[in-house]
């Protein structure tokens, strides 16, 4: 079964895989854009998987938190699917760039050219959110994955979806404040992050009613839900109808009114019938999010959807059927021989028997106190596994807010606190989550990796810290080839002091300052900051270095040959003396100043 | 003369052919190195995107423009224009020399059906419209990389090694003032440097007017060496600068200045006049405005 999913699968990845390429090379003319919207299907792709990636999560993560039970087999396929979700909702925002390799500059993290992306655009919230939901997720996933060979580790589970609770809520308002915060008048409004959050939840909860067909068994709460979620989806269209006039019949049709034909038992009973309600809301909620990201699709004036829109299209869809039902068949045949993983029993009441399967093994989870005892606060397990976990988030919090809020780098950007507020939460829980497991691996000896996963963990920590570094050290910083005249200036002829000192003022001053004291706001947002002035640094590095380096350039100074002509820059390297000696004069009558 | 018929018309040829070559060698090849476009596809393409300009334009009252409120504000500069609507007749050749100034490039043709043109100046209601410059400009503050930013002295700007081509501030600009570089004008044999003290861009960044940024920033630097030279202390602001649409204009409807210099010919000549604005665009304090009225 699921080998005929993977072949179908592939079969829809490998040409969408040539479409992303394609556009990729091509760059964002190539999928359907008209002259009024500039984003196009890959963003209406990117709200549709982020939309799906959240029920996972939401399902598993929730019920977990507030005790609604659901089996293994069934949060564990949530998860998984989170995860690949997840995937293809990150190419999408990437793919999308017309500058793909400077996406870096989206993290809100100072470069060693002292830039720093701007923290009041929902772009680099949206960044910074997806990134942590994804590493929790997948955290939470592999916990869930080792509770059968660990049971120390169940634990930690219910704080992890404690975290990941709000984080759900948290990254889909931030991805409705995308749209909501600009100024297109379709995607104004206070409750686009209810109506996205609740989109989103449809959508996810139809994706796991497909999956769990595909199992062969079903969850009838989830069905219940997505019924439930298709009447509260309506209202908000009908809201938004009544108040701006906008509304997407197609969406309407799939998402809203053939969900409830759910009500008739013979649909419902029947395997294939609730196949086709989860396809049709799928279906209805991708036609939604498209009109949203391009209201004027389907209108006279934008053209049809191209080749590669289908490509990107079927390579999303292809991909996510690939990969999950591959790692899917990878778990439940490696996992064979030590129980079964996904719990492969069918039946419904699956959730009764884990819980008496639990009540079997005893009490896991979080110790109590018991009544009668005084324990200190600090040395009381729940302290440990989740108060000083989350303490350590709310500092590592704080220390940031004040780090970003000390920072004048561009002194345009607001670094208000409004602007950093929807990072606070990720970074909390990100920060918590890390201390747990560090404490759980390294104080507890909670579990153990082997070798192999040692070795690996390692190997990713090393890459991660060669991106990090890659990226604080910034793109190269070659000379435009295109700038400015090449003309020389002035006969080759020795230059006199004046003259040096216009050129200087001209040519340099704009980074190295009118006093060689370099222009300190101007060179941060540009450069690493240039070398200071002082007299022993030029002696040591001689006239004739200096004039090559004027004219040939050196890592960020610009080459200056055919602007200048040699002896203009001896002019210049003399001049640079001058005021380098000025320099140390003042710096001296400073000490002196100060020393009386 | 030890010269024959025969030597003579020989010579003659070879000199001949040698001018040829030698008149030859630049103007073909540089057409040819490059594979520039002429000239006249420029001006046609702005006839195309005159034919195709929306008719309508709706102006709202503004108050004149004054000091801006972000921080790190000039107080002795905010840059701006005004455009008379009085005396412009929508000759379109603002758009031209805009386009020539900053060298804007073509479009393919597909694009130019669907009146996506690159220009950094449109006609909207028989009048030139482009980048407002709004004091408190929507575009900045969603972008995700701080390219589009605000100078002290009133300029939203772009930063283009900055850009990653998130088109953000394209869809939250109101008016759809900002231009994406769809295209790889250079390898397409679209673009061409008619000025090299502006730089190309390349595909997948954002741009739009800059209010010729390059002319303001000669003029500071020529200000501030003369300044060291002269010793005569005085602040810059950025007189006797003019944009090369209000360059072009053949009525004088085009006015560049400082709105905070009361020697400008902006200041001076909006005075007495109504000031209006785009509507979408009255709320954001806008340093380019229309005026109309009496004179």
């Amino acid at each position: 079964m699921f080998k005929y999913l993977m072949l179908a699968g592939l079969a829809l990845f490998l040409p969408g895989l040539y479409a992303l390429g394609y556009s990729i090379f091509e760059g964002p003319s190539a999928w359907m854009v008209d002259s009024r919207t500039f984003w196009g299907t890959p963003i209406s792709l990117f709200v549709f998987w982020i939309g799906l990636a959240h029920a996972g999560t939401l399902l598993s993560a929730i019920f977990l938190a507030l005790d609604i039970k659901l089996d293994r087999r069934t949060a564990l396929i949530a998860e998984l699917s989170t995860l690949v979700c997840l995937v293809f909702a990150g190419i999408f925002p990437l793919m999308h760039l017309g500058v793909v390799e400077n996406f870096y500059m989206v993290m809100p993290l100072l470069d060693a050219r002292g830039n720093f992306a701007n923290v009041g655009s929902p772009l680099v919230w949206d960044f910074c959110c997806i990134a942590v939901y994804a590493l929790l997720s997948l955290v939470f996933f592999m916990t869930h994955l080792k509770t059968r060979e660990i049971p120390a580790l169940d634990k930690y589970r219910k704080p992890m979806a404690w975290l990941l609770f709000p984080l759900v809520l948290w990254v889909h308002t931030v991805v409705s404040l995308d749209f909501a915060t600009t100024f297109v008048p379709q995607w104004r409004g206070a409750f686009f992050p209810v109506y996205f959050i609740a989109g989103a939840i449809f959508s996810g909860l139809a994706l796991m009613n497909l999956l769990l067909c595909s199992e062969g068994y079903r969850v009838r709460l989830l069905e219940r839900l997505q019924l439930i979620f298709s009447w509260f989806m309506c209202a908000i269209w009908i809201w938004d109808l009544m108040l701006k006039g906008s509304f997407c019949t197609s969406a309407f049709i799939f998402a809203g009114v053939l969900p409830q034909f759910r009500m008739i038992a013979v649909i419902r009973e029947n395997k294939w019938g609730r196949i086709a309600l989860s396809l049709s809301v799928l279906i209805g909620l991708f036609l939604e999010r498209l009109y949203i990201v391009s209201p004027e699709f389907g209108s006279y004036a934008a053209s049809p959807l191209n080749w590669i829109d289908w490509g990107l299209i079927a390579f999303s869809v292809g991909g996510f059927v690939l990969l999950f039902f591959g790692i899917r068949r990878y778990l439940s045949w490696k996992m064979e021989g030590a129980g079964s993983y996904f719990g492969e029993v069918d039946g419904t009441d699956l959730a009764d028997a884990e819980q008496q399967e639990l009540e079997k093994e005893g009490a896991r989870g979080i110790e109590k106190p018991k009544k009668g005892f005084y324990i200190q606060p600090w040395a009381s397990e729940e302290y440990h596994v989740l108060r000083l976990p989350l303490l350590v988030g709310f500092a590592f919090a704080l220390v940031y807010s004040i780090w970003v809020l000390s920072q004048s780098v561009f002194a345009n950007v607001e670094f208000s606190f409004a602007n950093i507020v929807p990072l606070l939460y990720p970074v909390i829980a990100l920060v918590t989550t890390v201390t747990l497991y560090v404490r759980a691996y390294f104080v507890e000896h909670a579990f153990t990796l082997p070798r192999h996963e040692k070795w690996a963990s390692a190997i990713v920590l090393v890459l991660v810290a060669a991106c990090a570094g890659a990226f604080f050290a910034g793109g190269s910083s070659q000379n435009s080839t295109n700038t400015i005249d090449s003309q020389s200036i002035g006969v080759d002829a020795p230059v006199s002091q004046s003259h040096a000192r216009l050129l200087w003022n001209t040519r340099c001053a704009t980074c190295h300052g009118v006093d060689g004291k370099f222009n300190e706001k101007f060179v941060r947002e540009f450069y690493p900051v240039p070398q200071k002035l002082d007299v022993q640094r030029l002696d040591s590095l001689g006239a004739d270095s200096l004039v090559k380096v004027i004219l040939n350039g050196r890592a960020n100074m610009n080459a200056y040959a055919g602007r200048l002509t040699p002896s203009e820059a001896l002019g210049l390297v003399n001049y640079m003396q001058t005021l380098a000696k000025s320099a140390t004069e003042s710096a001296k009558e400073g000490d002196n100043d100060s020393a009386r | 003369m030890g010269m024959d018929r025969r030597e003579f018309i020989k010579s003659c040829s070879l000199v001949a052919v040698m001018g040829l070559l030698f008149g030859c060698r630049k103007i073909p090849l540089e057409e040819l190195a490059g594979d520039l476009p002429s000239l006249k596809r420029f001006e046609d393409e702005v006839k195309l995107a005159l034919s195709q300009a929306k008719k309508t334009l709706d102006l709202v009252k503004v108050p004149t423009p004054g000091a801006l409120k972000i921080p790190g504000a000039s107080a002795l500069n905010r840059f701006g224009m005004a455009i008379d609507l009085d005396a412009c007749d929508g000759c379109g050749k603002c758009i031209l020399a805009c386009n020539l100034e900053n060298n804007v490039p073509l479009v393919p043709d597909e694009d130019a059906a669907r009146g996506r043109f690159m220009h950094w100046v449109d006609m909207r209601g028989s009048a030139p419209f482009m980048c407002v410059h709004c004091g408190n400009a929507p575009c900045e503050r969603v972008c995700p990389t701080g390219a589009a930013n605000h100078t002290p002295d009133g300029l939203s700007a772009m930063m283009y090694k900055r850009c990653t081509g998130s088109r953000f501030c394209g869809a939250n600009c109101p008016v759809q003032a900002r231009k994406f570089n769809f295209n790889d004008a250079q390898k397409l044999g679209l673009a061409r440097q008619f000025n090299r003290e502006v730089p190309l861009r390349d595909k997948g960044v954002m741009e739009k007017c800059s209010l010729c940024l390059h002319r303001l920033q000669n003029d500071r630097l020529k200000f501030k060496t003369s300044l060291t030279v002269d010793a005569s202390a005085e602040e810059w602001r950025g007189r006797g600068v003019k944009t090369a649409c209000a360059e072009a204009c053949p009525k004088n409807a085009i006015i560049f200045g400082n709105w905070l210099d009361e020697k400008s010919p902006l200041v001076k000549l909006t005075k007495n006049r109504e000031l209006y604005a785009p509507r979408e665009l009255a709320d954001l304090d806008p340093s380019v405005v229309f005026m109309r009225g009496r004179r």
